[in-house]
């Protein structure tokens, strides 16, 4: 039904994957589109193996769903929703977690983007700035002058 | 062994990053025969990727900035492509100049194709840019920002078209002139430059969209000022060296061509300018000349080169307006000339010559207006024009408007009488058809009606219809023309004779049960109708009249028959109408008798020879009560046939005379009619006909008048007068004269009154 292309992890690894799966990237749809398919791996000079791997496991589930059409999903971006699947794929430690968001955004698959990014909404939301710092691993480097200043031009948004 | 991975350039330094990329993208500008490579292209999009998303991003964030957002690297790149492209650019318009006409369509086209499939690789591989720094520019409404696809178009525009397309645009022109003139070119070419044109359409507010603005002006306006020119001076020359039947030939032709040049290389765009230009320059500019033509060719009849005009002139504003009073008063002078024809040949002639006369010219030009004029309803109306003066106003009609619907009756009652040469019926039928083709153009509707009417109750009491069929489809087609009221009369006519014949029947029936033996052997066989006086155009008798015994006993009997079923009704015989046969038994050498067909006054006069065989002329007036009007010239009718013969011999009838039964009669036929009708009678038929026509215009107009008033009750005079005309306009063409005397005489007998000023008022 579709054919295979190799993918070489920043590490030099090489995975196989359906190309179905891998034109869930713009990046490497729009390569294969202006190069055609020479059989050669593609390298992927910013993802690593492990990286690699999640973002292929997270397309091949996706595979079939409808390519969203750039700016008309704005009901999906407006929710933290998250569907059930990808709640339980994102269960990763914070490093992965980020790693994912930062290939996503590299391959240019936006569904993966945002479903990063509402992971990440949600660890934050309902915390105080000390337990989002927690949670982080953020360091307070704000003189008290101007953690004032801020929480002042922020008060709109509290209660 | 495929080439190792490009080194991607440090992240953080614009010069390393740039130079890299500039590398790349010149490869994909100038040398894209060869390829580009998988690793060579992830290792440009990873570089721009990588700047995009370098750490000064995070340093330039520092601090407290405004709240927007993080701010977005990229904007070095964008202008150092921008740069790069005008270089380029700069290059390709220095290398254009060495080229001119077709070999410099060539290089523009050529350039332009490399150009913009470069553009698309560029476009992917910076497709980080656009995704962040572009599109966030463009969201926060930065004019001159592109996405990088769009950046090219701009740049070629700006820096390579604007100073290359009247060039270019030269060359175009120069190739469709030739063309034009008849010489194979590459059409190709063209549509790649049009192509590019409008591609190069912007749309300020929306890159995604483009617009047509670049192409109308820069192709489409050259383009239609050089075909306005080219025609110009092409039918300028043509017309001074050829005909015009010749010049409406190329025009058309070059029409056709232009159409067909849109679809071959042009935009669509173009297609209503193009169009409006050459029908402004090929048809517009010569329509005088081509109008005066319009005559010429309708006295040729060329119907090809008159809908070949027609075709012309119908597609510009107001082309045909000058043809249609043209068409029409060369349509009324082939009617009145064809009239002019049968006036010529006296006065005696057969009024279906005059009818196939109108008919003619009406057919000959309904097929022009069909087959040449696309029956366009304009000009239909102008032959409907043409038609109603030359049917209503020729030759014929000069004594009297009313001749034409008189001849239209006559026409038809020859066709419906019994004997017509129309054969088949599907003929007759068509020919009814075609009557009221004319009868459409009549304006004495009237007169009509009265001639038609006093026909049909001829036709129908001599029971000499070819049809009840014809009759019916002629009354319905009347009908439909006119309105019920028109033909109302004409159908209880019809149903009076359907009566008659159950009439006739009950009184069979009746007779077979009242009479003896005795009644019946001196019993006349006889068919009678009853006519509603109110509907028959029918005189009462213009002379007294004893009718003999046998038929008087006869006439009572029905007469006492009719009373018993419609008790006070008033019976009138109408004897000048009714007809008999009698046998004559007293002739010698007759193996078989004769038998004479002759009217009731006729049979009064040879019945009287049964009791003796000479009568003087008094003692025949005496027995009969005829007046000499009616029965001298039947007596002349016997004389002329032999049935009797006078003394002295020869002489004519009158008091002197005396006649005589002639035994000796012979004749070739067994039936012999002698029933024939008198020409003085007709003539003075036709006379009381037209009396009566004017006595009802008079009654017509009057109605007409109190139902207006009476219904308005207050009215001004000139409004009273207008509405009249309205009303009865479509029975004939009524005189304001005539109007304004029958208001007089409704005053006078004080139906309706003069108040003050002009107003007349309605007298309940």
């Amino acid at each position: 039904m579709s054919s295979q292309i190799t993918l070489t992890s920043s590490d030099g690894i090489d995975i196989s994957v359906d190309r179905v799966v891998a034109e869930r990237s713009v990046l490497i749809k729009n390569m294969l589109e202006d190069l055609g398919d020479s059989g050669e791996a593609i390298p992927i000079p910013n993802v690593n193996e492990a990286v690699l791997k999640k973002v292929i496991e997270w397309c091949e589930h996706h595979k079939n769903d409808p390519q969203s059409a750039s700016d008309d999903d704005d009901n999906r971006r407006k929710t933290t929703d998250i569907e059930e699947w990808d709640q339980k794929f994102m269960q990763v430690d914070q490093e992965m977690l980020f790693e994912i968001i930062l290939a996503a955004n590299y391959l240019d698959i936006k569904a993966l983007l945002d479903v990063g990014c509402k992971t990440v909404a949600n660890m934050i939301k309902g915390k105080s700035p000390e337990e989002i710092r927690k949670t982080f691993n953020i360091q307070n480097d704000f003189t008290p002058e101007e953690e004032d200043q801020i929480r002042r031009e922020n008060e709109w948004a509290e209660e | 062994m495929p080439p190792a991975m490009p080194q991607t350039p440090h992240k953080d330094d614009l010069e390393e990053t740039w130079s890299f990329l500039e590398a790349g993208i010149n490869s994909v500008m100038l040398k894209l025969e060869e390829g580009v490579d998988m690793k060579t292209y992830m290792a440009l999009y990873t570089a721009v990727h990588n700047f995009c998303t370098s750490q000064k991003a995070v340093a330039n964030n520092q601090g407290l900035q405004a709240h927007r957002g993080a701010h977005l690297l990229g904007e070095e790149l964008y202008k150092l492509l921008g740069e790069y492209l005008s270089r380029h650019l700069a290059v390709v318009l220095n290398e254009s100049k060495g080229h001119a006409e077709e070999a410099l369509l060539g290089f523009y086209i050529r350039e332009w194709t490399r150009f913009t499939t470069a553009a698309k690789y560029v476009n992917h591989l910076f497709s980080y840019l656009n995704r962040h720094w572009v599109k966030r520019e463009i969201d926060e409404g930065k004019k001159n920002v592109y996405d990088v696809y769009t950046l090219h178009l701009v740049k070629w525009k700006d820096d390579f078209f604007e100073n290359v397309h009247a060039k270019v645009m030269d060359a175009v022109l120069n190739l469709i002139e030739k063309q034009r003139n008849g010489e194979t070119i590459e059409q190709s070419q063209i549509k790649s430059i049009v192509d590019s044109f409008v591609s190069l359409g912007l749309d300020e507010n929306d890159s995604k969209k483009s617009t047509l603005e670049v192409y109308r002006q820069y192709f489409q306006r050259p383009f239609i000022d050089a075909t306005r020119t080219y025609y110009e001076n092409e039918s300028r020359q043509f017309v001074a060296e050829n005909s015009v039947v010749e010049y409406m030939k190329k025009a058309e032709a070059r029409l056709d061509e232009e159409k067909a040049r849109v679809g071959l290389y042009l935009h669509q765009d173009v297609a209503k300018t193009l169009t409006e230009t050459c029908l402004d320059v090929l048809v517009t500019a010569h329509s005088t000349l081509l109008r005066d033509e319009f005559q010429i060719l309708l006295d040729n009849e060329r119907q090809e080169d008159l809908a070949r005009m027609y075709r012309l002139l119908s597609r510009i504003k107001e082309g045909l307006d000058p043809l249609r009073s043209t068409f029409e008063n060369h349509v009324r002078r082939a009617g009145l000339a064809a009239v002019e024809k049968v006036a010529s040949e006296g006065d005696s002639f057969e009024p279906k010559l005059y009818v196939d006369a109108l008919l003619q010219v009406h057919t000959r030009y309904q097929n022009l207006v069909d087959d040449a004029f696309n029956g366009e309803s304009e000009f239909v109306r102008s032959l409907d024009n043409a038609c109603r003066e030359f049917v209503n106003r020729n030759r014929i009609c000069k004594t009297a408007t009313t001749k034409s619907p008189e001849l239209l009756a006559r026409y038809t009652d020859s066709l419906l009488k019994k004997g017509s040469k129309a054969a088949e019926e599907s003929e007759l039928e068509e020919m009814l058809v075609q009557i009221m083709t004319v009868f459409k153009y009549i304006e004495d509707k009237d007169v009509f009606q009265k001639f038609y009417s006093k026909m049909l109750a001829k036709r129908l009491v001599h029971v000499s219809s070819v049809s009840d069929d014809a009759e019916t489809s002629m009354i319905s087609k009347l009908k439909e023309a006119c309105g019920f009221e028109y033909t109302n009369k004409l159908q209880r006519m019809f149903q009076d004779i359907q009566i008659s014949k159950d009439l006739n029947a009950s009184y069979k029936d009746w007779q077979d049960k009242v009479l003896d033996d005795d009644d019946r052997k001196r019993m006349v066989d006889a068919h009678y109708q009853v006519l509603g006086t109110g509907f028959w155009p029918l005189q009462p008798p213009t002379s007294d009249f004893t009718a003999p015994i046998e038929i008087n006993r006869t006439a009572e009997r029905f007469q006492k028959f009719y009373f018993d079923k419609h008790n006070g009704r008033k019976l009138t015989w109408l004897w000048q109408l009714c007809k008999g046969e009698v046998k004559a038994n007293y002739i010698k050498n007759a193996k078989v008798p004769y038998t004479f067909q002759v009217s009731t006054y006729q049979m009064g006069i040879l019945l009287l020879f049964n009791e003796a065989d000479t009568f003087s002329y008094s003692d025949i007036q005496k027995a009969t009560n005829l007046v000499p009007e009616i029965l001298d010239p039947n007596l002349s009718i016997f004389l002329k046939a032999k049935v009797l013969t006078s003394s002295p011999e020869g002489a004519k009838p009158e008091p002197s005379t005396t006649f005589s039964l002639n035994y000796n009669f012979k004749n070739k036929k067994i039936k012999v009619n002698l029933n024939i009708q008198i020409k003085s009678e007709q003539k003075v038929e036709t006379e009381d006909t037209h009396k009566t026509i004017e006595e009802d215009r008079k009654l017509l107009l009057q109605s007409a008048i109190v139902r207006i008033m009476k219904s308005r009750k207050k009215m001004k005079h000139v409004q009273l007068v207008n509405e009249v005309i309205q009303q009865v306009k479509s029975r004939f063409p009524p005189k304001v004269q005539d109007i304004k005397k029958n208001i007089e005489a409704l005053m006078e007998k004080d139906y309706i009154e003069r108040l003050d000023g002009d107003e007349i008022s309605y007298i309940a």
